[in-house]
């Protein structure tokens, strides 16, 4: 009996998996039936319409009552058998890959469009996770549910949108203990007035670099974010704000926006201005820091980028303005089978001495934060499957070049160890477009011949909905 | 060390460029961004491929003559996106990188400005993931 049961609950899990691993033949099938409704349609009304021409041509023309009964029954059916053969005149080539049937929707501006579909937005929800395995030489070994992201939307109509993302970080959040965090790193609000032309405001990505704003685990190779994108860009760097996003044309488009600073009290030598972030808690709002992007995408493939912030990061410090700038510029190129992706990001801090020296005499110890920092990296990747394969695989190569103290205030010497280099390499496997399995190895290096950095190896597991 | 080290770099971005360069030589001919047909009624076809990815499409802005046909090819180069003209009753899906394509149909009957966006949640920047078409 209860081999029966196994057997049947077994069946069931099996038809539960391939229609899970199907999806397109059940939308392949869906249109079959669509297209298959629609040439039956017409032939039903290329039939009638044959049989009522025939009977106005028999009709009596003493009969005009009877002729025009025929006109007036065949003239709808004429406008909807030319409004079908308008639907399907242009013959759509099927794709090259059968998995997926091309759809083809009919739009014309007088469709007409119920208000409750108006306001419809579909799937006001998606989220991304990521888990990690981290080994060193130095530390023990550790497994990580490193983010774990739900980002919840809404459309009030057509013209303002509400967007949030809420992350919980490594699984486990206590008052007052070492653990994870729970973070809004987005709740903004969008006015959308034109192409050119939109305002927003609330919790705002800081939009610098490439990886702030595209963070989701399947976006980018490497189980962890690049070093530059750590130290150098403080990513994940949101705070409270509001400013203009629009669409230039010519494949150019810009965000500006006035948003809370970075505060110095938490840079370092070692990470950088990643400590800075105020993450939104109570945040100074004394000088607001603008920041803006623009961003070049007008052929195919093709996307450059450049950022600007500054902003006084010395508001938590008695009479030190220190007054930061940031400066980058990327690029990605994907052509074919390959992808190719490079980043260039500058820091400066004014008042870097005088910060040092204040921080020391509050915690005892000098931060030796330095007046410059400075990265750049280089990825090339490879999709190694053949396109006709629903999986996919990439193996990249990354190489990092990250110097947290790159030039120091008179009076501080630069610690070596933190002039640092990573050759990255490592494979990223895709079951499913929106599911990553990752693995990479990273040869450390820095600029110190006593303090090495020991090189490391990640595994991890990424996936968006 | 400081050899080894201007060695190192060089070699990474010698093998970084060529990661990039040669695939840019190699790679196949992109398929032009529009063409035009007519089909057997004598209607004018304004074709175009529209790439989505986080979070864009591209092309943007797309012009079409009143009384054309436009049959946009929509594909991803990342995720899922959506492809939706909110003042029509058109939302379709466009299925994630290497899943093929999806085609849409735009009779443009009447001039104007026709707004069309992402509907499927994709991440930070979804919701400016716009566009236009414009019928002259």
């Amino acid at each position: 009996m209860s081999t029966g049961v196994g057997r049947g609950s077994l069946w069931a899990w099996l038809v539960l998996i391939v229609a899970l691993l199907q999806p397109g033949l059940l939308q392949a099938e869906i249109s079959e039936e669509r297209l298959s409704a629609l040439e039956a349609r017409l032939s039903r009304l290329e039939r009638n319409l044959e049989l009522l021409l025939q009977k106005a041509s028999s009709a009596s023309p003493l009969d005009p009552q009877a002729v025009k009964e025929v006109k007036d029954a065949a003239q709808p059916l004429a406008g909807d058998l030319q409004q079908l053969q308008t639907a399907n005149v242009p013959q759509v080539e099927p794709t090259a890959l059968p998995v997926q049937q091309s759809a083809l929707v009919a739009a014309s501006p007088s469709t007409p469009v119920t208000d409750a579909a108006a306001e419809i937005q579909n799937v006001p929800y998606a989220g991304y996770m990521e888990t990690h395995v981290n080994h060193d030489g130095l530390n023990p070994t550790t497994f990580d549910f490193h983010r774990f992201v739900l980002l919840f939307g809404h459309g009030f109509g057509d013209r303002i949108r509400f967007w949030s993302e809420l992350e919980f970080e490594h699984a486990f959040v206590e008052g007052r203990e070492v653990s994870g965090e729970v973070a809004l790193e987005q709740a903004y609000l969008d006015f959308l007035i034109h192409p050119k032309l939109n305002f927003r405001a609330g919790m705002l990505l800081s939009p610098v670099g490439i990886i702030n704003e595209r963070h989701e685990p399947p976006s980018f190779n490497g189980v962890e974010r690049p070093f530059v994108d750590t130290f150098i860009i403080p990513t994940t760097w949101f705070g409270s704000g509001g400013g203009f996003v629009g669409d230039l044309g010519k494949g150019f488009a810009y965000k500006a926006y006035l948003m809370t600073s970075l505060d110095s009290t938490g840079f370092s030598a070692d990470e950088g201005f990643s400590g800075g972030r105020q993450n939104g808690f109570l945040e100074n709002a004394q000088h607001m820091a603008p920041v803006g992007r623009l961003e070049y995408r007008g052929l195919p493939g093709l996307n450059l980028g450049t950022s600007f912030w500054t902003g006084r990061t010395g508001f938590n410090l008695r009479d030190i303005k220190g007054q930061a700038r940031i400066f980058e510029f990327d690029g990605r190129y994907r052509k074919g089978r390959f992808d190719g992706r490079g980043q260039f990001a500058i820091n400066r801090l004014d008042n870097a001495a005088e910060i040092n020296r204040a921080l020391q005499r509050q915690t005892g110890v000098n931060p030796n934060i330095a007046r410059a920092m400075r990265g750049f990296y280089l990825e090339g990747a490879a999709h190694l499957f053949p396109t006709r394969f629903k999986h996919d695989l990439v193996a990249f190569y990354r190489y990092e070049n990250f110097d947290t103290q790159y030039r120091m205030p008179a009076g501080f010497l630069p610690l070596k160890q933190f002039d640092r280099s990573a050759h990255i390499l490592g494979l990223t496997y895709y079951p499913y477009p929106d599911i990553a399995f990752k693995f990479d190895y990273n040869f450390m290096r820095n600029a110190s011949e006593v303090v090495r950095t020991p090189n490391r190896w990640n595994f991890g597991v990424g996936w968006w909905f | 060390m400081q050899f080894f080290k201007m060695k190192s770099k060089g070699l990474a971005l010698a093998l970084t460029g060529l990661c990039i360069l040669v695939p840019i030589s190699m790679g196949q001919q992109e398929t032009p961004a529009k063409s035009s047909d007519k089909n057997d009624k004598g209607r004018k076809i304004q074709k175009v491929n529209v790439v989505a990815e986080r979070f864009n499409f591209t092309p943007s802005k797309i012009k079409v003559q009143q009384g054309t046909l436009l049959e946009i090819t929509l594909t991803s180069d990342d995720t899922f996106h959506g492809f939706r003209i909110p003042s029509m009753q058109v939302n379709q899906l466009i299925p994630a990188r290497g899943r093929g394509s999806v085609k849409v149909l735009f009779d443009a009957k009447e001039r104007g400005s026709f707004a069309f966006e992402c509907s499927r949640p994709c991440g930070a920047g979804h919701t400016m993931m716009r566009g236009v078409i414009t019928v002259e």
